[in-house]
């Protein structure tokens, strides 16, 4: 008797196997909660406006998805993979290196800002403290009935 | 005739035991330089250290890097209004006494940056090979961007205001900026010369020359001036117009 099955006869039965309820059930439970937890941290101000609609959006596709299986098995079939969770993997994987390279590029510029703002500080700083000297010294000067004694700022003066 | 007013600027970063060696020598060359070390988050006491030897001490409040460092120092010039800057190392492996011969052709306006170079003359600077390899590698790459400095790494530089100018935008390192910060000035119409100084070896353990850091200085390196060679200039001859206006 003759065992062997054809390989795209196997791909097909891969695909048309039906979910069953409860796979449909825990994926809507699961892209629900996703959905509420964004929106929950929204209303709670620790994720900002700007970063929602990635996630918003990833939420209302999920939901899509897990109530109409079909979609996830028509993309399974166009891009030539046998099973939906391998579909899955796939996108969820494009989806996360996209993300850390989105962040990537948000935090070099937030280091650049960073950069900016420690040196602007630390030049204030600089100032701050020599103005502070010069008004201290002033100060001295006018209480002195000596007069005459010019007091340098420290560090002011060329080397 | 009024000196041109310049300013010395020493990016530090632990260096409260080499320092007042330092400023001593700078202190007995009897420069006339306003000094400025940038303390970049030292553990050490390096600010109380700069500041009782007479410098002007610019704190980070943690450390940035010794390119930020740099920076910090050519935005203080730039605030401060000056024309000219030199910058050296803290850890005493350059010599103040050669600070005019670095300052005094820029202030003349012969170039807009002069480098202080180890290896035109015989320095005695001793290099390890793959140092030697990297720099090899690095003059090489610069000369296909029509830079041709012998010591493009030197730290030991005097630019004028133009060139500041130009330092103090986003694209500075943070780290490392040598030969790719010195490509985009060239490519930007900016006049680079070097002269021979002494220079001896760091006191201490360079912190790039360390563990996998040489590693990772050479990839970046290369990043950057793949980058710095390959930006679209938006007008040419931009140093140009800024020494006009200077």
């Amino acid at each position: 008797m003759d065992k062997t099955i054809d390989l795209a006869q196997l791909r097909q039965l891969f695909l048309t196997a039906p979910e069953s309820e409860a796979t449909r059930i825990v994926a809507f439970v699961a892209s629900m909660a996703l959905l509420i937890v964004v929106l929950w941290l929204l209303r709670r101000g620790k994720l900002r406006e700007e970063y929602t609609p990635i996630w918003l959006g990833l939420s209302v596709v999920l939901l899509v998805i897990s109530m109409r299986l079909d979609f996830l098995r028509w993309i399974t079939n166009a891009i030539g993979a046998w099973t939906t969770s391998s579909t899955i993997f796939f996108l969820g994987e494009l989806f996360l290196l996209a993300i850390c390279l989105s962040y990537a590029v948000r935090l070099s510029s937030a280091f650049l800002h960073i950069k900016n703002l420690s040196q602007e500080m630390a030049i204030l700083r600089t100032h701050v403290d020599a103005l502070r000297r010069e008004l201290s010294a002033s100060t001295t000067d006018s209480d002195s009935s000596a007069g005459g004694n010019h007091h340098d700022a420290p560090g002011a003066a060329p080397v | 005739m009024e000196r041109p007013r310049s300013i010395l600027i020493i990016p530090a970063y632990n260096e409260a035991v080499a320092l007042p060696a330092l400023m001593k020598l700078i202190r007995d060359a009897n420069l006339g330089l306003q000094c400025v070390v940038v303390d970049d988050g030292s553990e050490d006491d390096t600010s109380s250290v700069g500041r009782n030897h007479g410098a002007i001490v610019i704190r980070h409040p943690f450390n940035l890097g010794y390119g930020a460092a740099l920076q910090t120092g050519y935005k203080y010039a730039l605030a401060e209004g000056a024309r000219f800057i030199v910058q050296m190392d803290a850890d005493g492996q350059h010599d103040p006494r050669d600070i005019e011969k670095l300052l005094l052709p820029v202030q003349q306006g012969q170039c807009d940056i002069m480098i202080g170079s180890r290896f035109l003359d015989s320095t005695g600077y001793a290099m390890g090979p793959l140092r030697q390899m990297g720099r090899g590698l690095f003059r090489m790459i610069g000369r296909l961007f029509g830079l041709s400095v012998a010591d493009p790494t030197s730290g030991f530089q005097a630019m004028n205001r133009a060139v500041i100018e130009h330092y103090v935008q986003d694209f500075f390192p943070t780290d490392f900026p040598d030969v790719d910060v010195l490509v985009g000035l060239r490519r930007r119409g900016g006049t680079i010369r070097e002269c021979p100084v002494h220079m001896t070896s760091a006191t201490r353990g360079s912190r790039i020359h360390s563990g996998l850091r040489p590693i990772y200085y050479v990839y970046k390196m290369l990043l950057s001036l793949w980058s710095a060679g390959s930006q679209r200039l938006d007008n040419t001859d931009w140093l140009e117009n800024s020494k006009k206006e200077g």
